[in-house]
């Protein structure tokens, strides 16, 4: 073996180790590292939303086999079927059962072709926020709604309404635009109160917002609440 | 003769197959010092066909070539100086020049042979 050959292959050697380390970190850099763990982090929320609406379907079957169960129990015992009463009332106004009422249908979406035509404007101005819809709910509970629903996501006394980046969460569910709300309630007590507030305000600022009005005889259908409630730390005596 | 190109692929397939990953910042740096190893190899088979080659000199001088290069160009970007496109510049002018010069031999050596052979026959 010639002199040579020795010293050039140890520096080949720790030359190509090199470059492949190299190709492979610039690699990296191509794929660009922050668009890679956003990707990851949509897996993971993907898979925790399938994961709550595993146990949320578990929970309404586990609803439904106490409920059977209570039934069951209380044949003939007039104590029983009062305290059941109770309960199913409890179940209603804890949004805990699907309901059906005449009310109103209010559809509130971004407004698309405002910001169509003022491109350099800020794009805020143009969408829904939680705010509005916020404001929109509480109107309807000053005028003795009985039932609320936004795009399928019953209200109850722990649902938050809440903007996480470019949507909104209610009832840690995620929705987007258009919100439909449901409101069960006195139909005309509803509008009055929808055409003085937060609705009307939108309207004239263009958004593309409208409302149904149900009568009982065409009623609203609002769906149960899917999720549960933790009590944790409240007692009574 | 095999022998070197046989040790470049296996430093790079040891290169690709261990899990170690260059941090992102310092991939700038390690860009310079690749190019300043390049330059030794070739530095050092330009050396071999000009009958001048010493191992020390060429070990040394890729050692020291490599991580001064590296360092330099953290030092510029310390200081504020874009002392990495210098090394760049360097490196890449001597590499091309190397690479002229183990051509001309390739070629003289190969034009020699053709000629004694033509004296032959």
């Amino acid at each position: 073996m010639k002199k040579w050959v020795l010293p050039i292959t140890i520096v080949c050697m720790i030359s190509g180790l090199l470059l492949s380390l190299q190709l492979r970190a610039q690699s990296t850099i191509v794929s660009n590292p922050i668009s890679e763990r956003n990707q990851a982090l949509i897996e993971i929320i993907n898979k925790l939303e399938n994961e709550t609406d595993v146990i949320q379907s578990q929970i309404s079957k586990i609803r439904e086999e106490i409920e059977t169960i209570e039934e069951r129990k209380s044949y003939g015992q007039e104590d029983i079927i009062q305290l059941q009463n109770k309960v199913q009332k409890a179940r209603k106004e804890a949004g805990l059962i699907p309901l059906k009422g005449p009310g109103l249908v209010i559809i509130l979406d971004d407004n698309k072709a405002g910001l169509q035509a003022a491109q350099n404007d800020d794009p805020n101005r143009y969408i829904i926020h939680y705010e509005n819809i916020l404001n929109v709910i509480s109107e309807l509970k000053l005028a003795k709604v009985e039932a609320i629903s936004i795009n399928g996501q019953r209200i109850v006394t722990s649902s938050e309404i809440r903007c996480v980046g470019n949507v909104i969460l209610v009832n840690t569910t995620r929705l987007a635009p258009p919100f439909e709300i449901k409101a069960i309630g006195n139909p005309s007590f509803l509008e009055d109160i929808l055409l003085s507030g937060e609705f009307e305000l939108l309207k004239n600022l263009g958004f593309p917002v409208s409302y149904t009005k149900h009568t009982s005889e065409d009623p609203i259908e609002i769906p149960a609440y899917a999720g549960s409630f933790q009590f944790k730390y409240i007692k009574s005596d | 003769m095999w022998l070197p190109i046989l040790g470049l692929l296996f430093g790079a397939i040891i290169g690709s197959t261990i899990s170690f990953q260059i941090p992102v910042i310092y991939v700038k740096y390690m860009s310079v010092a690749v190019l300043a190893s390049l330059d030794s190899v070739f530095g050092g088979v330009k050396a071999v066909l000009e009958d001048k080659f010493d191992s020390t000199i060429l070990l040394t001088g890729f050692f020291t070539n490599t991580l001064l290069a590296a360092l330099l160009a953290y030092l510029g970007d310390r200081l504020g100086v874009d002392l990495h496109m210098a090394a760049v510049f360097a490196f890449g002018v001597r590499l091309f020049q190397n690479l002229a010069d183990i051509r001309h031999h390739l070629l003289g050596k190969t034009l020699k042979n053709y000629d004694a052979h033509k004296r032959i026959s």
